[in-house]
C-alpha cells in the first residue's frame, strides 16, 4: 500500500516537497514505513530511521500498525518558541 | 485551574493584564506569581542577519500536543493557570512570537514550570520556524 508521509520546515524546503509517498506492506508498522523513507533517501538514512512519525495527529509507537488512510506527519527538528 | 491555547497569525500583541483573574477571566485569590515569558525575534539566526522568522503548525495536533504539555506542567507544578500564545507565519525581527503566562500560588513553581515547559515545547510540539534572510 502506498502511505503519504506528511513534512515540514527545513527538510521540506531541501527536498523541495511537502509529502513523501511510500510504499510498504500491507501489514506493515510504523516502523516500517521510517525503513522505507530512509530507504528513499539514503543520504538522509539516519534521519528518517529514527524520525518521529505521527500518525492521525498524535506520536505513535513503532510498533503500532498502518493503514493507507492514515494521516502520517514526520515530527523532527520543531523548534517553536 | 486552567489551560488555554491560542495560535495566533502573525506577531503577537501586548500582553494581557490577567491582575488576579486567571487566563479564563475567572477572579482567583490564591495567585501569588504571574510570570509572562514571552519570545521575541532576533536579528541575527546564527552569524547571519534575518528580517523574519517563518512559522509553520501543524494543525490540529500543535494545538493538542500544546494543551496535552501545559496540562502536565500544570499539575505536576501544582500551578493555577497557564496561556499560550503562538504565532504562525511571518513574524518580523523584534516582533514577539511566543508567550507563556503562568500563575501560581509562590514564583518558585512558576519559574521552574516555565523552563521545563519551553524545553519540552522544542522537542514535542510540531511547529517549525524558518528564517527569512535580509
Amino acid at each position: 500500500m502506498i502511505v503519504h508521509v506528511l513534512i515540514f520546515g527545513e527538510l521540506a524546503r531541501e527536498l523541495s516537497c511537502k509529502e513523501i509517498a511510500v510504499d510498504v506492506d500491507s501489514a506493515a508498522k510504523v516502523r516500517d514505513v521510517n525503513l522505507a523513507l530512509a530507504a528513499k533517501f539514503p543520504a538522509k538514512s539516519l534521519l528518517f530511521q529514527t524520525a518521529r512519525l505521527a500518525v492521525n495527529h498524535a506520536f505513535t509507537s513503532p510498533d503500532s500498525p498502518i493503514n493507507a488512510t492514515d494521516e502520517v506527519a514526520l515530527i523532527e527538528l520543531v523548534g517553536g518558541g | 485551574m486552567s489551560v488555554a491555547i491560542h495560535i495566533i497569525d502573525g506577531p503577537l500583541q501586548d500582553a494581557t493584564n490577567y491582575g488576579r483573574q486567571n487566563s479564563l477571566g475567572q477572579t482567583a485569590t490564591n495567585i501569588g506569581a504571574t510570570l509572562v515569558f514571552e519570545g521575541v525575534v532576533r536579528a541575527l539566526e546564527g552569524a547571519r542577519h534575518i528580517r523574519a522568522l517563518e512559522y509553520e503548525a501543524y494543525e490540529p495536533m500543535a494545538s493538542r500536543t500544546l494543551a496535552g504539555l501545559a496540562q502536565d506542567i500544570l499539575t505536576s507544578h501544582g500551578l493555577i493557570s497557564i496561556t499560550v500564545e503562538h504565532s504562525r507565519g511571518h513574524v518580523s525581527v523584534g516582533e514577539r512570537s511566543f508567550r507563556l503566562s503562568v500563575q501560581s500560588a509562590h514564583r518558585k513553581e512558576a519559574i521552574a514550570a516555565t523552563d521545563e515547559f519551553i524545553n519540552r515545547m522544542k522537542c514535542d510540539v510540531p511547529i517549525w520556524k524558518s528564517p527569512v534572510y535580509s
